[in-house]
């Protein structure tokens, strides 16, 4: 058996033992008491807050049950918000207004906790364009109200294929829909004028086929401009999900077992000398937005997950290490399932990685992005993509979701414009700062009969595709028998049939559709082709000026590949002189260029 | 009946949203039209060489990752120099091609920009009426591979198959090499690894393909293997997939009059593919079309019993077990081992991992070939 088939045995002996705490707390009378007493006391301690109306409630609610079962149930079943199995949420508090003036009038405000950690932000945005310069305005537009910053970088298809901007037939796809990085200088350009090694700054970057490449670049730009000191303050998180490509994105560059190897050489050096650093970010969204059911997103993200722990773990990284330093990424969509989408998933990855790989509280946690589905998002009468992302943030936030983007209303056409990424990024203040749905009480939206109805049936249907995948023999057996490609093509066309059926409504395509078809004005964001020359004239300049060092380093960096060592830090040297497709292009001859499954 | 509609599909180069291409392919077979399908991430000149080479009536490109101006013009540039201006460019993007970007490829010599919301039938439609009807003039050839496909479309369209086996034998120029075996054995990768030792090794030498797949109800067939081909989009390899168009047996009622053709036309190696085979199939028969027959096997062929029954076994030169990683695989060697014995004439057996880079299977397989 696999580690996935023993997940599954655990979840299904966790929730067995949560009936038998039930049992237990109902016929035997002490445990029964003490369950009551630790309810009580629980109760007790939640601080009290107070709305602009002038209402005082309270900043966890909890379900108005007495009887030590129903209490049972809810404690081991559920959890309380940051206690396992993190049903409810992965932290005690999120996204609550911080304790102050609010109380400071109320006569019992000694109670309350004034260290509260004052929160990030959650909010998170994804932007990539033209130019390293382009991208780096961009982040300085987006991030100047806000005290953290946390950027989140998209790259054009050519890095994301990690070929160079020079390659044959890729000059129109420079800078288009990401940011054109080929060199370390071009690094240093995406980022200037953020202080890399602040505690209030981090950087995500979307990227997974030449992922260890482009980390290498980024710590190579943080020590041009901070000294090599920087490296353990870094934080950020960089995508690197191998499983996810070959199951739905298609960017794999390398064949899939020297992928993971490349991969996890990186996870092991940022775990080691990087502890700030997320290495992998465990992603639903692309299998989602590929066509995949929400059931399948969620059971091929956890199982993804759970094979890259065996993995990390065999290559002798403590789970405690590594296992904090995983995130997810999930796609939000409004079919019914996102409801609990992310809620199942957090209760099934605690109890999988602690009951499975023995992991502490710390590697137990699902953090998880959420990004708003640009699936759901259409062409036709584009405006109503504001309604659509919204509700898509209420069910996020629903979910506990630890930090969040919302697309861009004008995302079918184009790179999104500032009008609606602006809009897009107020959705998400308007929904946390002025609305009281989330920002007062944890559990505001939490735990409804139809929730808990929803909980089941997800759970449910993740532990079956958990099975069907056990029985082709594991995750990386199941990937090459395309098994979770081809459940999700049949997905994504059953989908598109339905659309196309009626079965599925969408407003302005198949229901409530004017006559005259909308042909929406938009600023379409467009590389000139100027920019693009000029990328291509910097790296021309780069290769010039480093041509001997970089046939030194990537002889060194092909030497230690083929010996099956951990190439890290030899792409760390070779990322000083060399562009991404000079050190794609080595790796390649040592260890073959990916065969594409369709 | 006329010839079946061949269309090549594609995605451009770093983009890899094959999502709506998989759902149209689907829908083009259905409706009988045969779709040779490149995959993703595919430059330009990679699509113009595959669909010169098959010869199609247009290629569909489906872009969705930007730069579709750019990228399209360039494949009807390349199309133009290359003397190929009759095969047609249409395609779409969903909402990421606006309609002041399509005026601007129309004005290019794209023929058609689909956008968001267009309905599959419309899709088909739209191939059927505009490259429905028979090419009659066809353009003077510019090119060795243009004049080959040119000639080959007209073998695969002509009534009557004149069956040149006896043809085969006596003029061909080229070793052809007869690849078969069950589908999902990993035909078409362990080719493609053996194209790429034959590059290396020889740095003039040419090689052609005849692929095969099935053609299904309605006529229409999902012609798949360049798309998971890698070394094999190069210009020294000649590749064409034929659809089997309603013939059992693994490859298609004009397989030997083209693979004549491409016997005598200057390449070093001719190879194969047939689609995948069952237990009773003998595609290139005793004495027959090709110099050497390989069997590709998959380790999971059921219990030792079937083995027996696999007429193959008796006909192939080399048998390969592929997927030799997988656990049953020391088993199965074994047992075709056995099987082969009981045939007494000198049989190779080699086992291959044909996915793994520079795998030494293959190597060895390479070499048994190339001194045959």
């Amino acid at each position: 058996m696999s580690k996935l088939g023993h997940v599954v045995d655990a979840v299904e002996n966790y929730n067995r033992f949560v009936l038998d705490q039930v049992k237990r707390a109902r016929t035997d009378e002490k445990f029964g008491r003490e369950l009551l007493g630790r309810w009580n006391d629980i109760k007790a301690k939640i601080p009290v807050t107070r709305t602009p109306t002038g209402l005082p409630l309270p900043r966890l609610a909890l379900p108005e049950i007495v009887e030590p079962g129903e209490i049972a149930r809810y404690l081991f079943g559920e959890g309380l918000p940051g206690e396992f199995p993190y049903l409810n949420a992965a932290y005690r508090e999120m996204y609550l207004e911080p304790v102050r003036e609010i109380e400071s009038f109320e006569k019992n405000a000694g109670k309350v906790d004034k260290k509260l950690p004052q929160a990030e932000e959650p909010t998170r945005l994804f932007s990539g364009l033209m130019l390293a310069e382009d991208t780096n305005e961009r982040f300085h537009y987006l991030t100047r109200h806000q005290r953290t910053h946390r950027l989140s970088t998209a790259f054009d298809g050519p890095t994301l294929y990690g070929i160079d901007s020079d390659a044959d037939g890729v000059f129109g796809k420079i800078g288009e829909g990401g940011v054109a990085i080929d060199t370390v200088e071009d690094m240093v350009r995406l980022y200037d004028g953020f202080d890399l090694g602040s505690p209030n700054f981090s950087a995500s970057m979307t990227i997974s086929g030449p992922a260890p490449i482009i980390m290498a670049m980024y710590i190579a730009a943080a020590k041009r401009r901070f000294g090599p000191k920087v490296v353990p303050k870094l934080r950020g998180t960089i995508q690197a999900d191998i499983f996810k490509e070959v199951q739905a994105q298609n960017e794999t560059i390398f064949p899939i077992e020297p992928s993971l190897r490349f991969l996890t050489d990186m996870v092991e050096f940022t775990t080691r000398e990087m502890p700030r650093w997320y290495p992998i970010s465990i992603s639903g969204y692309h299998i989602g937005e590929a066509g995949s059911t929400p059931v399948q997103q969620a059971a091929y993200t956890l199982s993804n997950g759970f094979a890259y722990v065996e993995m990390f773990a065999g290559r002798g990284i403590p789970v405690d290490q590594f296992g904090p330093r995983l995130s997810f990424f999930l796609d939000c969509g409004l079919d019914a399932e996102y409801i609990a989408l992310a809620r199942v998933s957090r209760h099934i990855w605690a109890i999988g990685m602690r009951d499975v790989f023995g992991a502490g509280p710390k590697a137990q946690l699902y953090k998880l992005h959420t990004q708003t589905s640009g699936r759901s998002l259409i062409a036709a009468e584009f405006k109503n993509n504001l309604t659509r992302t919204a509700a898509e943030l209420v069910l996020a936030y629903m979910n506990a979701t630890n930090s969040c983007h919302s697309n861009s209303a004008d995302e079918p056409f184009t790179t999104p414009s500032e009008e609606w990424i602006r809009l897009a990024a107020h959705g998400q203040a308007i929904l946390l700062e002025e609305s009281g749905i989330f920002k007062h009480t944890m559990n505001m939206l939490s735990g409804s009969p139809g929730m808990k109805a929803v909980e089941r049936a997800v759970e449910a249907a993740i532990l079956d595709e958990f099975r069907e995948i056990e029985r082709l023999g594991g995750v990386l057996a199941a990937v090459e028998e395309r098994y979770q490609r081809s459940q999700i093509q049949n997905a994504a066309h059953r989908y598109e049939q339905q659309i196309y059926d009626g079965i599925r409504p969408i407003v302005g395509l198949n229901r409530y559709r004017d006559g005259a078809e909308e042909i929406p004005e938009v600023k379409l964001v467009r590389t000139p082709r100027r920019k693009q020359q000029l990328q291509v004239d910097r790296l021309a300049k780069f290769k010039k000026k480093n041509a001997e060092n970089a046939k030194r380093v990537l002889d060194k960096l092909a030497e230690v590949a083929d010996r099956g060592e951990n190439v890290f830090p030899a792409l760390l040297e070779a990322a000083e002189v060399c562009s991404l497709g000079q050190i794609t292009g080595r790796l390649q001859e040592v260890v073959g260029r990916f065969r594409p499954m369709v | 009946m006329p010839s079946p509609i061949r269309i090549l599909t594609a995605v451009p180069i770093c983009d890899g949203h094959d999502s709506a291409i998989n759902t149209i392919n689907l829908e083009f077979i259905r409706h009988g039209i045969e779709v040779i399908y490149l995959g993703y991430h595919r430059s330009v000149a990679d699509i113009v060489r595959a669909a010169i080479q098959e010869d199609v009536r247009a290629i569909g490109i489906s872009s969705y990752n930007g730069g579709h101006i750019e990228f399209f013009a360039a494949v009807v540039d390349l199309l133009r120099k290359k003397g190929a201006d009759d095969i047609k460019v249409f395609g779409g993007g969903g909402g990421t091609i606006t309609q002041a970007d399509a005026a601007i490829m129309k004005r290019k010599g794209v023929g058609k920009v689909f956008f968001a919301g267009t309905s599959l039938e419309e899709m088909v439609k739209f191939v059927h009426q505009r490259y429905g009807k028979p090419r009659t003039k066809r353009p003077r050839p510019k090119t060795r591979d243009q004049e080959l496909a040119q000639k080959l479309t007209e073998i695969e369209d002509r009534k009557k198959i004149r069956n040149s086996k006896f043809e085969i034998r006596n003029s061909r120029k080229a070793r052809v090499i007869g690849f078969t075996g069950p589908g999902g054995a990993g035909k078409t990768t362990l080719i493609d690894e053996l194209v790429l030792r034959f590059l290396n090794q020889d740095p003039k030498g040419r090689i052609a393909i005849l692929s095969h797949d099935p053609s299904v109800v309605g006529e229409g067939a999902l012609l798949g293997d360049r798309a998971t081909m890698i070394n094999s989009q190069d210009d020294r390899v000649f590749m064409r997939s034929m659809a089997t168009r309603g013939q059992a047996g693994g490859l298609s009622p004009a397989t030997h009059d083209c693979l004549a053709l491409l016997a005598r036309s200057n390449f070093d190696y001719v190879i194969i593919e047939t689609v995948g085979t069952g237990q009773e199939a003998m595609p290139f028969q005793k004495n027959g079309i090709v110099d050497l027959t390989v069997l590709v096997m998959n380790p999971d062929y059921g219990s030792r019993l079937q083995l027996q029954k696999i007429v193959m076994l008796d006909l192939a030169d080399i048998v390969v077990v592929n997927k030799s990683d997988l656990q049953r695989a020391r088993t199965a060697h074994t047992e075709i081992e056995q099987r082969l014995e009981q045939n007494r004439r000198s049989q190779q057996l080699i086992d291959t991992v044909a996915k793994r880079h520079r795998d030494p299977g293959v190597d060895r397989l390479f070499a048994l070939i190339s001194a045959y």
